[in-house]
């Protein structure tokens, strides 16, 4: 599940941790709760989806970190803040809605921008492999660069690069877009406890992702 | 050919594969509940962005020859390559629309393809009760037009 470690990272970043901090924490989390606490195997016996479970973990090990720190009074250089200041700031440690990027949105932008790469990864693996290049660079051009760069290449300039009409380009592309949501929802089912989910966590993915 | 998978450089571009995630997530269950109409209306508006559906782009006197044309080639490449009966179906009906369009509106063939084989394409297309009244219009039009070029 190493996929899920930029969505961890992310959430505590946004709970108001500096870059390094969180980097420690997010390696120490990796440690102390996927690997001794055996994350997977809980999960496995539980009901429930992954992304919940792992939420969840993430939300409780920082809280433990915050009373460890707090009745130590061994507060790290630089400090920790305490969850009021976080309150204070707008961020939300403990899993109520809050304005701006709270820890839980950037949790699910991150992980669902993760399960995208990993997607569009295997993506074009299968269509280089079959020797279509063609339709991964239209996927590229089209599709990924308008989600990460902001803008699509124009069939305009598309098509006389890649030696074919716009409307066979429109038409592959489609083909793509197609094997890609086929291949989001297997990776998607792959973080299912209970495949009987997968409606349930996409559409809820879907309503956190539209509630930005 | 720069060929990386681009990544999510800050939380700005992680929100927008969000995005592009829900967006593609929410196309996929589209397709799940109408297969034949989703994927030929990508298509259309991949080529003409404000389209509401195919049969408006078609039927719709602002289409120019080339845009027809290109629309052309994308329901020809749908007809074969499409995963569904009902879907390659209506790519096959489409793509004898967009001539026909081209026909009537503009005057111009946009096929190689013969008379005889054309009359019979618009006369299935003119028959068929599941197209608008309008596509079946243009339809008859299209025959009436290949009667004129002879």
């Amino acid at each position: 599940m190493k996929r899920s470690w930029p969505a961890v990272y992310a959430y505590i970043r946004a709970s108001g941790r500096r870059s390094d901090e969180a980097m420690d924490l997010t390696q120490a989390f990796i440690c102390d709760v996927f690997l001794a606490r055996r994350l997977l195997e809980k999960a496995d016996q539980a009901r429930g989806r992954f992304r919940t479970l792992l939420i969840g973990a993430v939300r409780n090990y920082l809280a433990d970190v915050h009373r460890r720190a707090n009745a130590t009074t061994r507060m790290p250089k630089g400090g920790i803040s305490a969850i009021d200041d976080y309150k204070a700031k707008g961020f939300d440690v403990t899993g109520d809605e809050s304005v701006g990027s709270s820890p839980e949105r950037a949790f699910n932008a991150r992980y669902v921008a993760e399960i995208i790469r990993v997607a569009s990864e295997r993506l074009q693996r299968e269509l280089e492999s079959a020797g279509d290049g063609v339709s991964w660079e239209l996927f590229r051009l089209r599709v990924l660069h308008a989600a990460f760069q902001g803008d699509a290449t124009g069939y305009d300039q598309i098509a006389p690069r890649l030696g074919i009409d716009k409307g066979t380009c429109a038409a592959r592309l489609l083909t793509a877009k197609r094997r890609f949501a086929n291949i989001l929802m297997e990776e998607l089912r792959a973080t299912m406890i209970d495949p009987n989910d997968l409606r349930d966590e996409v559409a809820d993915l879907m309503a956190l992702l539209n509630n930005r | 050919m720069h060929n990386e998978t681009p990544a999510p450089e800050n939380d700005e571009s992680a929100t927008r594969a969000a995005q592009s995630l829900s967006d593609t997530l929410r196309w996929a269950f589209e397709l799940d509940e109408s297969p034949a109409i989703a994927g030929a209306t990508f298509l259309t508006r991949e080529i003409i962005p404000c389209a509401r559906d195919p049969f408006d782009a078609i039927t719709d006197g602002a289409a120019t020859t080339r845009q027809l044309e290109d629309l052309k080639n994308a329901y020809k490449m749908l007809r074969t390559t499409s995963a569904t009966a009902p879907e390659r179906s209506l790519a096959a009906r489409l793509y004898a629309a967009t001539i026909a369009a081209a026909l009537v509106r503009h005057g111009e063939l946009i096929t190689r393809q013969s008379a005889t084989a054309l009359t019979r394409a618009f006369e299935e297309l003119g028959a068929d009760e599941e197209m608008p009244e309008r596509i079946r219009d243009l339809a008859t039009l299209g025959i009436d037009a290949l009667r004129k070029l002879g």
